[in-house]
């Protein structure tokens, strides 16, 4: 006789993860995808999942050559830039798969937010959705520090530092935490060896290994319940997922490979700052101006430049809380309220990543 | 102890004017682009000529310090010579324009550009170094350069492999796509 606590958790399990319905039917021949205006919003998850391939492919060519020691980082990526063949190209390519990656995460994230398909049973589906979405963040930023230049260094410093400060409004024996978090990933007193072994373990095996197995969850869920409506009123038309959807998938994987092959090969993602911020790490240099983070951590950078520490930190702990549980606090708004939220959030996201600078200049002056 | 004087003798005349960094030029590119410039535009040492790191006139051996002497008495262009704390760019200017010219340039840094060679392009890039001066990127990084321009250039340059790359890609998802097809066409026949 189970007791009533587990009942209810497996029936809960049960429904999120229906691992009975699991068939070559379910899965293939009787697959269908919905086909209204949002239908476009099904491929977002599959182009993230297509540039997280390229980037698995390229950083396994990376690291033939990469030396994760502050000594020698900045040489093997100029040796690897420079002087191995297509080095340039396969990090380039690894670069701008990482932006890609990230962009197609958030607009996948925001349709699926638009749309709904978080709503029972895919709770599990959404929340790990959202850890893909942190730990594809987690890939970000300790991936910045392994070129060890000026930028890569100066950013991850300002990053820990902004981690420490949370302490001072945290009460009690609370505040010693942060310094606490800071320390363990710093490794030692300042951003140096410790820090780059670390970083380098997490981005090349921890993250990669946790990425993986809520990626096969993830997928798993997606393929357990299929695709979500995404309409208030039911689709009048759907196409066949095999073949005629998987088809459509793989011709726009191409496109979008071909896009960001392009990219690579003909527009070093490096010439959108100035060279300064790209020569080795020097402790006893001058800082070069512009130091700053990767464009996709300007919505949270900006602000932190602009308002006090603690409304931003307060922001996003809330907005980081709103997402995962977004589930059961918006387990009862309708689509149109969650599209003009969806809305709202782009709009902020996009303003502040293409004009942040412009908006720190114009309250603040000065270069950022 | 020989070197370490002629360190000194060099700083020394840095000091006072006579052999110093020229901040015109790093100004006007800075001020014309909007991007952040810094020493190594023309000098070994991103920090600049004075000190004793590594590119610097304090680091210099006995060697290098005659060489730079002799440097910076080539006052007319065609020297040959290579100025040990000035990198590719700033030889160049040294080679093309001899000192004289480089001082009377300081007063008109937006000339330099037209001052120097037009076909001159360092880094091979495509675009040109004295472009490259007034964008504000570096004319021996051949990853740095003006986004559009570089990708222009690039796309001209590699058009072949691309147009080879679009083919492979294309052919390989038509492959795909009749495999699926021939698979979804046998699934259907079993069913």
């Amino acid at each position: 006789m189970r007791p009533d606590w587990l009942r209810r958790g497996l029936d809960y399990l049960s429904e999120r993860l229906p691992v009975q319905k699991m068939s070559f039917e379910s899965l293939v021949t009787k697959k269908v995808v919905p086909v209204h205006r949002m239908s476009w919003a099904y491929y977002m998850g599959g182009l993230a999942l297509l540039f997280f391939l390229i980037q698995l492919v390229t950083g396994v060519f990376l690291l033939f050559y990469y030396q994760p020691t502050v000594s020698d980082a900045h040489a093997s990526v100029e040796y690897i830039t420079y002087y191995v063949n297509s080095g340039f190209l396969v990090r380039n390519l690894h670069t701008w798969s990482s932006s890609c990656m990230i962009l197609c995460l958030m607009v996948h994230a925001l349709t699926t937010f638009a749309m709904k398909a978080f709503a029972r049973p895919r709770e599990v589906t959404w929340l790990t959705g959202s850890m893909l979405l942190a730990l594809t963040f987690a890939f970000g930023f300790t991936g910045y520090l392994l070129p060890w230049h000026q930028i890569a260094v100066n950013a991850t410093k300002v990053v820990l530092q902004s981690i420490e400060e949370a302490g001072r409004y945290l009460p009690g024996a609370l505040s010693g935490l942060p310094t606490y978090v800071k320390e363990i990933i710093q490794g030692e007193a300042s951003v140096g060896q410790a820090t780059l072994s670390r970083f380098y373990a997490l981005h090349v095996v921890i993250l990669p290994l946790l990425f993986f197995g809520v990626l096969g969850l993830h997928l798993l869920c997606v393929q357990l319940h299929g695709m979500s409506q995404g309409t208030d009123t039911p689709a009048r038309r759907s196409e066949k997922f095999f073949p005629i959807f998987m088809l459509k998938d793989f011709w726009l994987w191409g496109v979008a490979f071909l896009v960001v092959f392009v990219l690579a090969y003909c527009l070093p993602f490096e010439s959108f700052y100035p060279y300064p911020l790209f020569e080795p790490y020097d402790s006893l240099g001058s800082t070069p101006d512009g130091i700053k983070p990767e464009w996709y951590f300007y919505f949270i950078y900006y602000p932190l430049e602009l308002l006090p520490f603690w409304v931003v930190m307060l922001g996003q702990t809330l907005g980081g809380a709103a997402l995962f549980m977004t589930p059961w606090i918006f387990k009862n708004t309708s689509r149109k309220v969650l599209g003009i939220i969806a809305t709202l959030v782009s709009a902020y996201l996009i303003v502040i990543t293409i004009f942040g600078h412009d908006i720190y200049e114009m309250f603040k002056g000065g270069g950022a | 102890m020989k070197r370490a004087l002629w360190a000194t003798a060099v700083l020394c005349l840095s000091a006072a004017g006579v052999a110093q960094a020229y901040p015109e030029f790093q100004r006007y590119s800075k001020e014309r682009s909007g991007r952040s410039i810094n020493c190594a535009l023309c000098h070994t040492h991103s920090d600049g000529p004075e000190g004793l790191r590594a590119g610097q006139i304090g680091s210099l051996t006995q060697e290098e310090l005659d060489t730079l002497g002799l440097a910076r008495q080539a006052t007319a262009p065609g020297s040959g010579l290579k100025s040990p704390i000035l990198n590719g760019f700033g030889n160049l200017m040294l080679d093309e324009l001899g000192r004289d010219r480089i001082q009377e340039l300081r007063q008109r840094p937006e000339s330099l550009a037209e001052s120097l060679p037009a076909g001159s392009d360092l880094d091979g890039d495509g675009i040109p170094d004295g472009q490259e001066y007034l964008d504000g990127t570096h004319p021996l990084n051949s990853l740095d350069g003006q986004p559009l321009k570089l990708f222009r250039n690039n796309l001209g340059r590699h058009g072949f492999h691309i147009a080879m790359m679009v083919l492979a890609t294309a052919l390989g998802l038509y492959g795909l796509h009749n495999a699926i097809l021939w698979l979804s066409t046998q699934t259907g026949k079993e069913k």
